[in-house]
């Protein structure tokens, strides 16, 4: 019997789209899979309260890949990518606010040393440097170290060599990227403190790390990849929220052919001798495919949805030590009014970029303490966009949707659980912007907390891990998600992954979703042949 | 006065690198600023009658090829091997201990857990495997990253074909453990929060770091490299560790070398570009061709060199380097042995409880104990419950002290180099106490023997033994100064800059543990260049 589709892909979340899409334009017949009752994942609009539509989770776009955008329209899907113009971090009596404009960032640095608005310069041509090397990584699939064959070994010495071909102090910059720690690259160039806080603060998004963590430093170029991506920032709001985005994504999807399914949870993926052979939903519909690609993270595919006993042990034993901890939530606020901050009262431009509650490196440093020993941050690193400022849709006329990003919320609690614990993170995230913005108590509307066990509950995020899966030094390139299974394929044949879980990781990229489209094309050859041949 | 080669700092690279230089026919002249060689590596008298440790108190492992070929048994080594190698305390009155034999250790994990003392032998043997990958890097010089010339190329082809002959799982978990927090790493192997503990304070000692830092498994990698073993590949040496450094430094004279002693240099002279002697802080200069530096990068290069002979970016360079130090020594000079209660009740007695303490004293319950201890580092205060590596050598050589008296050697950890609000001075009586009162835990009554005691702080460290930062390993053993970046990306290859100088301390690759392997590789990046230059006149007895 021929299979009823080409390809199923689990979970409609961004990067499932975009493998979907890629699959499909390749003139597949593909079939999405997605549990929820609207498709994007953690990249989803929804209105919480009535009127007030929110970002729900991810809030911001971070490096979506150009090549994606081109090659799959997606303005002419509706996406809009709205500039998110700087970064805005209070004090108290002071604060930083560096914007997308150099120079005006250069006199603003200069008002709190004028050393390091000279560093600056240079440090921005460093990391522009720096993420050129970068950036053709993140379209790669990983070369296996261990392998012999000639395209594995041929892809690490072209790194190899174009790392030897940097400039000395180049490869320097290069290598303390990737071993240092955020604060201890930037204490090389920088003096003032607050400056160094919330540029380390994009080090630890997502991470179990703290801003004095080796390993810290990558992270700092991303914000310079957007530089060289050309037209695109590197940093946006799409108009409509990050849902926007998926609906774009799954726009051209469905263009291409691919049938998107919601309220469609998958049980198990069907294995019949080491080969995936389609899903079995919850409702009990079984649907066969040549090929099964899995965009939910590795944990829920391999020990809940295909089951541990259909794989070698080591490499069980390897997803159960691939890391999740998520150590983040999320606080959307509907408010009456703006913010007022006391550092800089009134409305303002400094509103319509990043908002960061980063006062210090040794404040950031307490927060992951906290986090450390099982609790939530009594005073957490807060990373605020209020999205109405440049989308005024987003709610009902002079109000506004606040959105906050709250780390460290560690999704292992020492004491009580999440559910008791819930409002208290909350407040203490209220309470914190409450330092910088006395108005805020009063013109909260509504208020929505999600602890990373909501995450884990309702986006089926392991641990409430927003990456799928920690973006350490250990977890990266080759070795995302298990070493030896980083080309996003797996022990089960006709099983791939194509979530965040795989290089090049988490934010909404989409680089895993097409770097895993490539991956099954080029084994285009060999699914067939093992399908076409079952038996009758 | 004239010497050919000049040897700067009498420590044990130092001593190491005179002993292969005298070997090979070179007279290298060492001068040492203390009246004792022996840098940090000295057993000193430091009260009437008690001999102690002044800092390092145990090593790993010494490479036997370094111990025979410079023959430091018939120079008076003798190094005994304590069994057990670690024993540790839980504050709850138990105890576990780490043996020479993992079979054993894992009979007595089983009291603990049955899963960890199935698991152990595995994983000594894994770690194992893979630092004996890692070893014979630790024993050669990095590969220049810009001209990587055959005889590296053939380094790394040898490297690569030991690597491929670890096998899938080992290889992937040398890859995976190199970055990882070393926490996490023995959480993969076990359960026991102590033994977890006692193995992860092998990778955070000496360091700035704590068991929850990425880049701390990969320490544990260097150093089970080492030493052979995880945690149980620490020796000490009778008389003292110091009898170590006394070996080397006779075994360096009888081969030619001369050591001077109480010869403080103040600078080493450079003149367009090239080394040319060193001066004394009497005034004296000593003319020569070849300076080799046992003293830190940062003192070398920074202070002891003019920075003006030196490009402002390599300064840059030099002058990142991370010396963060988090080490404090408290040595005590005790009337009798203070008991042990946990080590009676695991010995089942008092009287075999001395058996037990005879290697290293591991104080540190738990990860998130050691985790804290590292914490308040970060905010520039000293531990009130520090992490502390203890040990009684009095136990292994009774000679050290007068009849039924003992000294206890404690390295504390983490003290900040930088303490808040104002340093270091006047604040060394509070640092024992608080350091008596953690180790009154576990020995009770230890307060009532004390007879004697001396302190050093990070701020003591730096002043006396010449250690930037305080750091006993003379920068820290991160992932960015380790290997090809040891000190300096580009400098890796114990030359410097200026022609002629050389650097041999553990400032240099591998640095991670004091094991001479600085000193071993930086000679015979010295010797080959010596013998490239013998033409010019530098050179010894050419015999060889």
């Amino acid at each position: 019997m021929t299979p009823q589709y080409d390809a199923i892909v689990i979970g409609g979340g961004h990067n499932g789209l975009v493998n979907a899409a890629y699959l499909a334009r390749a003139g597949k017949k593909v079939l999405v899979l997605e549990r929820r009752r609207q498709l994007g994942g953690a990249a989803v609009t929804e209105e919480v309260f009535p009127g007030f539509r929110f970002s729900v989770c991810s809030y911001v776009v971070s490096l979506l890949r150009p090549e994606i955008i081109r090659e799959l329209d997606l303005p002419k899907h509706g996406l809009e990518i709205l500039p998110l113009d700087g970064t805005f971090t209070p004090m108290h009596g002071n604060f930083l606010w560096r914007t997308n404009d150099h120079f005006q960032t250069r006199r603003e640095i200069a008002r709190h040393s004028r050393l390091d608005a000279e560093a600056y310069d240079e440090y921005a041509k460093a990391m522009v440097e720096m993420a050129r090397f970068v950036k053709p990584i993140l379209g790669m699939i990983p070369p296996d170290p261990m392998s012999l064959r000639p395209r594995e070994l041929k892809g690490l010495l072209s790194i190899g060599r174009r790392f030897r071909a940097l400039p000395l102090v180049d490869k320097y910059n290069q290598i303390q990227l990737m071993t240092m720690s955020a604060v201890d690259f930037l204490d090389q160039w920088f003096e003032t403190d607050v400056l160094k806080a919330t540029m380390a603060a994009s080090g630890i998004i997502g991470t179990f790390l703290g801003v004095r963590s080796p390993g810290t430093a990558y992270v700092l170029l991303h914000h310079y990849m957007g530089e060289i991506d050309g037209a695109f920032r590197a940093w946006g709001l799409p108009r409509g929220g990050t849902g926007a985005i998926s609906m774009a994504i799954a726009g051209a999807a469905r263009e291409a052919g691919v049938e998107l399914r919601t309220d469609a949870s998958v049980a198990t993926i069907r294995v019949d001798v080491g080969r995936a052979t389609g899903v079995v939903l919850t409702n009990g519909e079984e649907i066969t495919a040549r090929l099964v690609s899995s965009g939910v993270d590795p944990r829920l595919t391999f020990l809940k949805m295909v089951g541990a006993r259909h794989f070698p042990p080591d490499f069980i034993g390897d997803i159960q030590h691939y890391k999740f901890r998520g150590s983040s939530g999320k606080v959307n606020l509907a408010l009456d009014t703006l913010p007022d901050f006391a550092c800089l009262p009134g409305p303002g431009p400094h509103l319509r970029g990043a908002i960061s509650i980063s006062p210090g490196v040794e404040y950031m440093e307490r927060a992951y303490d906290d986090a450390k020993y099982g609790r939530f941050s009594r005073r957490p690193y807060i990373d605020i966009v209020i999205p109405t400022l440049t989308d005024p849709s987003m709610a009902p006329p002079g109000t506004h949707v606040m959105s906050c990003f709250v780390q460290y919320a560690p999704y292992h609690l020492r004491d009580g659980t999440w559910d008791e614990q819930r409002d208290a993170f909350g407040d203490a995230v209220v309470d914190t912007l409450a330092e910088y913005a006395p108005n805020i108590k009063r013109i909260i509307r509504h208020r929505q907390v999600l602890t990373p066990l909501d995450l884990e509950r309702e986006w089926g995020l392991s641990e409430g891990n927003i990456f799928q899966g920690e973006l350490s030094l250990e977890q990266l390139f080759f070795m995302r998600p298990a070493p030896g299974w980083a080309q996003y394929r797996t022990p089960i044949q006709n099983l791939y992954l194509c979530g965040s879980a795989t290089h090049p990781g988490g934010g909404i990229m989409g680089a895993p979703g097409r770097n895993a489209a490539r991956a099954i094309l080029g084994d285009w050859k060999r699914v067939m042949k093992s399908t076409t041949k079952t038996r009758t | 006065m004239s010497s050919d080669i000049v040897v700067v700092g009498a420590g044990h690279n130092g001593l190491v690198l005179a002993g292969y230089l005298a070997r090979a026919g070179f007279r290298p002249l060492v001068l040492e600023r203390r009246p004792t060689i022996g840098g940090v590596v000295v057993t000193e008298e430091f009260h009437p009658g008690f001999q102690c440790p002044t800092i390092v108190h145990t090593l790993p492992r010494p490479r036997p090829e370094l111990v025979h070929y410079l023959d430091l048994p018939r120079h008076g080594l003798q190094i005994v091997e304590p069994d057990p190698v670690v024993f540790a305390p839980s504050d709850d009155g138990r105890a576990l201990a780490i043996y020479r034999d993992a079979g054993q250790t894992a009979e007595a994990l089983r009291a603990w857990s049955k899963a960890d003392a199935d698991a152990y032998p595995a994983f000594e043997q894994s770690l194992g495997r893979i630092g004996a990958v890692i070893e014979p890097l630790l024993w050669s010089t990095p590969p220049s990253i810009d001209e990587i010339n055959p005889a590296d190329l053939w380094q790394l082809l040898k490297t690569g074909r030991r690597f491929r002959g670890l096998g899938a799982p080992d290889s992937y978990r040398l890859l995976r453990y190199a970055p990882m927090a070393v926490a996490d790493l023995v959480a993969e192997w076990f359960e026991t929060d102590l033994l977890r503990a006692t193995l992860a304070a092998e990778a955070i000692r000496d360091t700035a770091s704590g068991p929850w830092s990425p880049g701390t498994g990969g320490l544990l990698l260097l150093r089970t490299a080492l030493a052979g073993r995880p945690a149980a590949g620490h020796v000490a040496a009778m008389g003292g560790i110091g009898s170590y450094t006394r070996a080397l430094g006779d075994s360096a004279r009888k081969s030619g070398a001369e050591i001077r002693t109480g010869t403080d240099v103040t600078r080493i002279l450079v003149e367009d570009g090239a080394v040319r002697g060193v001066a004394l802080a009497n005034g004296e200069e000593i003319a020569a061709r070849v300076v080799i530096s046992n003293v830190d990068p940062k003192q070398t290069l920074l202070r002891l060199v003019d920075p003006a002979a030196l490009l402002p970016d390599f300064v840059f360079r030099v002058q990142n380097i991370q010396t963060r130090g988090t080490v404090a020594k408290i040595n005590l000079a005790l009337s009798g042995l203070p008991s042990c209660p946990a080590a009676s009740r695991l010995a089942g007695g008092d009287g075999a409880a001395s058996t037990l303490l005879r290697g290293r004293i591991h104080i540190g319950p738990d990860i998130d104990y050691l985790e804290r201890a590292f914490d308040t580092s970060k905010y520039g205060q000293a531990s009130a419950r520090p992490y502390l590596d203890v040990a009684i050598p009095t136990l292994v050589d009774p000679a050290l002290a007068p009849q039924g008296c003992h000294v206890m050697s404690i390295h504390a950890q983490f003290m900040p180099y930088h303490l808040r609000p104002d340093g270091w001075d006047g604040r060394h009586e509070r640092l024992a106490q608080s350091v008596i009162e953690t180790l009154s835990t576990y020995f009770p009554d230890l307060d009532n023997f004390v007879v004697h005691g001396e302190v050093f702080t990070p701020a003591d460290l730096e002043s006396l033994f010449g250690l930037s930062g305080g750091h006993l390993l003379q920068g820290e053993p991160a992932l960015h100064q380790l290997f090809g970046l040891r000190p300096v990306l580009g400098w890796a290859q114990y030359r410097t800059p200026i022609e002629g100088l050389y650097l041999c301390g553990s400032g240099t690759h591998p640095g991670v543990a004091v094991c001479g392997a600085s000193g071993a590789n930086a000679a015979r990046e010295v010797i080959k260049h010596l013998r490239k230059r013998r033409g010019s006149g530098v050179g010894g007895r050419g015999s060889v």
